[in-house]
């Protein structure tokens, strides 16, 4: 492909986080600290490598989310140089596709029937799907084993977004926080980010590929593209 | 003549087809007693609605040209811009927007916000255009304007905020509550002329009190002054809020809602009350000038009538009694009998009739001041020229017009037809920038194009009807373009000895693929290897390579030349050699170059019932399209794609019997892009075919 090395300061090529080709994996952060931007990196990675993307966005326009791939696209091109850069964007563009819900619109029949519509007529074959914006608060274990097992039936890789709330104190026995401390086991690898006083973000890594990690293996982001942070 | 410029209001009308905008306006002008009596738009009085002056448009039901009209309300001034509510037809729409200071985005309270409403959004967002959306045919079965409020702010992320709720909906609509009078509003009388102020019916209070309480949070953020009075439970004087909601709208920042229905006469007066309150008046829009004397240098015009004169020609029409120009002024005065110069001809000319328009009607009037929309009888110009007075040499700043995408052969059926076909083709040129017309040499065609299929079908409808031209079409081509994909080097002698003088000249360098632009010329000529005088030969050369590429015939764009070598002769060198010399290199390095040919793709948004959304995706994925996305919305879909338009002619047959007809889609030109292996080589082959035949 070569384009693989403008994605080496992504974070999962550099922890080889979410490799497996069923796994389920999640991030979780408070508001505003760049779960979006994380997930589109993990989307870029997969991309980069030659592989689809369906991209769930629940409650943002196309647009916006057409957006974040824009920013952070421009972001790479700005420290590396691509010698024909609208066939990067073309080709990101071809092997994403955005597929955006009204938050009560999501459910695990209309994911499945619209999957279902590309793969039959051989629209777009996803690899990885991402799932930004879904709402664990209200949804119940059931409905998150539901879509778990349905993922996992179309042998795909995807990636959740969950936000965390300041005043919300609970824990799993894990260590993952509230709204997911109860359907955490679910998911293969927890990714925690938070603010660090030096304005980086910090990606902590409560689980990887079912493994509990180490303590320590936080590494520092760069806020506005969550890419790792040089030096 | 003496005119507070606070009191102008120079608005549009923008709405997906079908939303009444039409009917809206013939009900804006009955009560601005413009107009004695209201038409239907297919009336069955045969007279048809009074903004509709082309008789296509009565036909079909919809506006295509965007005709101004003049009224008055309660002391303020109001020109209306009615705008066509087709997106092929968009360039008559951010023309018009181009123009307007404040705009009335009208949605049925049925369908909501479509595809169309999108399109002139963003249109409106683009020019920095503030805007009140009115929901009308709230007598509708159906009709939930709440529902329509809440797509404003999903949909197009506006800040909708509800200024009235309905008393009733669908057959049962009586009147309107007001939430910053906290009065009900009621239209009685045949018309809807009498207004009859009542206090809010008990069933609505509760809801009346809650949806005030949501507009003073809204609006509160745009005045200190009303958040401070809310925090301390102060009764709130009606002209904050007014303040607060004119501030909030005037930045964008908000969008009031109002609700009605234009067919059954109810809620136009509250709108018209709000034109006033909440639009921008000249005075509080920033336009500018580029200065031709000073290297196009940004100027703010200034609105003051005393200034010089500075009026920008937006819209022509062919009348009755020859051509009339529609301005807009933005500084100083313009009256009858003044020398005015059209600045991008540098023609003078002189003011004969001056008149204010109202649809087929005409006031004349002596003079016009700053902020005016009026129209010039006779006066020789293209739309988009600037007019000044006093030796100024101002432009507007250009408006973005993109280039046409799509053409067709006509030809005229008989002798007759032939004149009046070249009349009206003048004049559609010189009315619509995106359309454009040319006599193919080689063939002895006359072709047209334009934005799209239904573009071009209106112009030759209006040559039939207006001009009595009776023409056969042929096929609908698509524009492609030629480019190159590396570089290329070239070196290449023309050499012809024929007795008498000869001609030389010789001509090295390179070409390479230009990112952004369409043709770039680099003279590294050192040493003068080739004389400068014959500099500019070899651009000519190169320009005129550019017109026709070798792949299929199609214009080439997107690529520098550089010349670093060649060579003369004393005597056989001329202007005429170096030209052939670099049409030889171009030819010689554009086959070393990769040429590929592009094609124009569309931005493809097709909305309907989600259980067609498998068939529309497959439809659109047939037709080697690009699907970007997709948002669902309970039981309503919008796909996006990025469909080469070439695919795109007779979709929306296949999409009607598709969807059952419950599917509508809506087409912008996006870009150029390569086109694929298999599709060019099928593309040259034809062209070959074609060229071994002629």
């Amino acid at each position: 492909m070569g384009y693989e090395p403008l994605v080496n300061q992504n974070p999962l090529r550099v922890l080889n986080l979410g490799r497996g080709s069923k796994q389920l994996g999640l991030v979780m952060a408070r508001a505003g600290l760049g779960k979006t931007a994380l997930l589109v990196q993990i989307a870029l990675d997969t991309i980069l490598r030659g592989n689809r993307v369906i991209h769930v966005s629940i409650g943002e326009s196309i647009d916006k989310t057409r957006a974040w791939y824009d920013d952070i696209l421009q972001f790479i091109l700005q420290d590396h140089s691509v010698s024909r850069p609208h066939e990067l964007i073309d080709m990101v563009a071809r092997h994403r596709m955005i597929m955006t819900f009204k938050e009560d619109a999501f459910s695990r029949p209309r994911l499945e029937e619209r999957l279902n519509d590309l793969i039959l007529q051989d629209i777009f074959r996803p690899n990885c799907l991402v799932v930004d914006g879904f709402d664990f608060e209200s949804a119940d274990r059931a409905t998150v084993e539901d879509i778990k097992e349905f993922l996992e039936s179309m042998s795909l890789q995807a990636w959740f977004s969950a936000t965390r709330h300041r005043n919300d104190d609970r824990v799993s026995p894990a260590g993952v926080p509230a709204p997911c401390h109860e359907v955490d086991d679910l998911f293969d690898t927890v990714i925690l980010l938070k603010p660090e006083k030096d304005a980086t973000i910090e990606l902590e890594i409560i689980r990887n590929n079912g493994m509990a990690a180490d303590a320590g293996t936080g590494l520092k982001l760069d806020p506005s593209t969550m890419m790792i942070k040089e030096g | 003549m003496k005119r507070d410029l606070d009191k102008v209001r120079n608005i549009g009308i923008s709405a997906h087809i079908d939303s009444g905008k039409t009917t809206l306006t013939e009900r804006i002008l009955y009560y601005t007693q413009r107009i004695h009596a209201i038409h239907e738009v297919r009336g069955k009085d045969g007279v048809g609605a009074t903004m509709d002056s082309m008789e296509l448009e009565k036909e079909r039901g919809i506006t295509i040209q965007s005709a101004a009209t003049f009224c008055n309300w309660k002391g303020y001034d109001v020109n209306i811009i009615d705008t066509p509510g087709h997106v092929d037809f968009t360039v008559e729409v951010e023309r018009a927007l181009r123009v307007l200071d404040g705009a009335i985005l009208i949605l049925c309270s049925v369908g909501g916000v479509q595809s169309q409403s999108i399109t002139v959004d963003r249109q409106m967002t683009r020019y920095n255009v503030p805007r009140i959306a009115f929901i009308n045919k709230c007598d509708r079965t159906g009709a939930n304007p709440y529902r329509v409020t809440q797509q404003l702010r999903d949909k197009l992320n506006l800040n909708a905020v509800m200024l009235q709720i309905p008393i009733g909906l669908e057959n049962d609509m009586e009147g309107v509550v007001d939430l910053v009078t906290m009065k009900a509003i009621y239209f009685d009388g045949d018309q809807g002329d009498e207004l009859r102020y009542e206090e809010i019916p008990d069933r609505l209070k509760d809801e009346a009190e809650e949806k005030r309480e949501e507009l003073l949070d809204a609006v509160s953020m745009f005045s200190d002054e009303l958040m401070e009075a809310m925090l301390e439970e102060q009764e709130i004087p009606e002209e904050m809020i007014h303040a607060a909601i004119r501030k909030g709208t005037l930045s964008l920042e908000l969008a009031p809602v109002m609700i009605g229905s234009a067919y059954k006469n109810k809620g136009i007066q509250p709108l018209l009350d709000a034109v006033n309150a909440y639009l921008p008046c000249p005075l509080d829009v920033e336009n500018t000038a580029l200065d031709l004397d000073n290297d196009e240098a940004e100027v703010k015009v200034s609105n003051d009538p005393n200034d010089k004169l500075v009026a920008l020609a937006f819209k022509l029409e062919d009348g009755r009694y020859g051509q009339l120009t529609y301005i807009r002024t933005y500084q100083g005065v313009i009256r009858k009998g003044d020398t005015i110069i059209n600045t991008r001809t540098g023609k003078k000319l002189k003011v004969g009739r001056l008149v204010r328009l109202h649809a087929d009607e005409m006031e004349e009037i002596e003079e016009a001041g700053s902020g005016d929309i009026v129209a010039l009888f006779g006066v020789d110009c293209a739309s988009g020229d600037t007019f000044c007075g006093g030796g100024l040499n101002w432009s507007m700043s250009s408006m973005h017009v993109p280039a046409p995408v799509i053409s067709l052969a006509i030809s005229p059926v008989d002798n007759k037809a032939q004149g009046n076909m070249s009349k009206a083709l003048n004049r559609f040129t010189k009315e619509d920038p995106t359309f454009k017309t040319f006599v193919d040499h080689e063939t002895n065609e006359t072709i047209i194009s334009g934005m799209g299929e239904l573009h071009l079908e209106v112009y030759i409808e209006r040559m039939k009807r207006e001009y009595g031209a009776e023409v056969e079409i042929g096929a609908p081509q698509v524009a492609y373009r030629e480019t190159i994909t590396k570089r290329a080097d070239f070196n290449y002698t023309h050499k012809k000895q024929t007795g008498g003088s000869g001609q030389f000249g010789r001509v090295g360098g390179y070409m390479e693929p230009l990112e952004d632009g369409e043709y770039e010329f680099v003279d590294e000529i050192v040493g003068g290897v080739i004389p400068r005088e014959y500099i500019p030969s070899c651009d000519k050369g190169f320009q005129a390579s550019m017109k026709k590429g070798t792949l299929i015939g199609a214009p080439i764009t997107g690529v520098k030349l550089v010349i670093n070598d060649g060579s003369f002769h004393a005597v056989d060198s001329s202007d005429m050699a170096f030209q052939q010399a670099a049409k030889g290199a171009f030819r010689e390095g554009y086959a070393k170059a990769n040429p590929v040919i592009m094609e124009p793709i569309m931005k493809v948004a097709v909305e309907g019932p989600s259980e067609f959304q498998g068939a529309v995706m497959g439809s659109l994925n047939q037709r080697r399209g690009m699907i970007v996305g997709t948002f669902e919305e309970g039981n309503y879909t919008v796909v996006e794609a990025e469909m080469p338009l070439s695919e795109m002619f007779g979709y929306s047959t296949t999409l009607r019997s598709l969807t059952q007809g419950k599917a509508e889609f809506t087409m912008e030109f996006s870009s150029y892009k390569q086109v694929p292996k298999s599709v060019a080589e099928e593309l040259t082959k034809a062209f070959q075919a074609e060229k071994n035949e002629g």
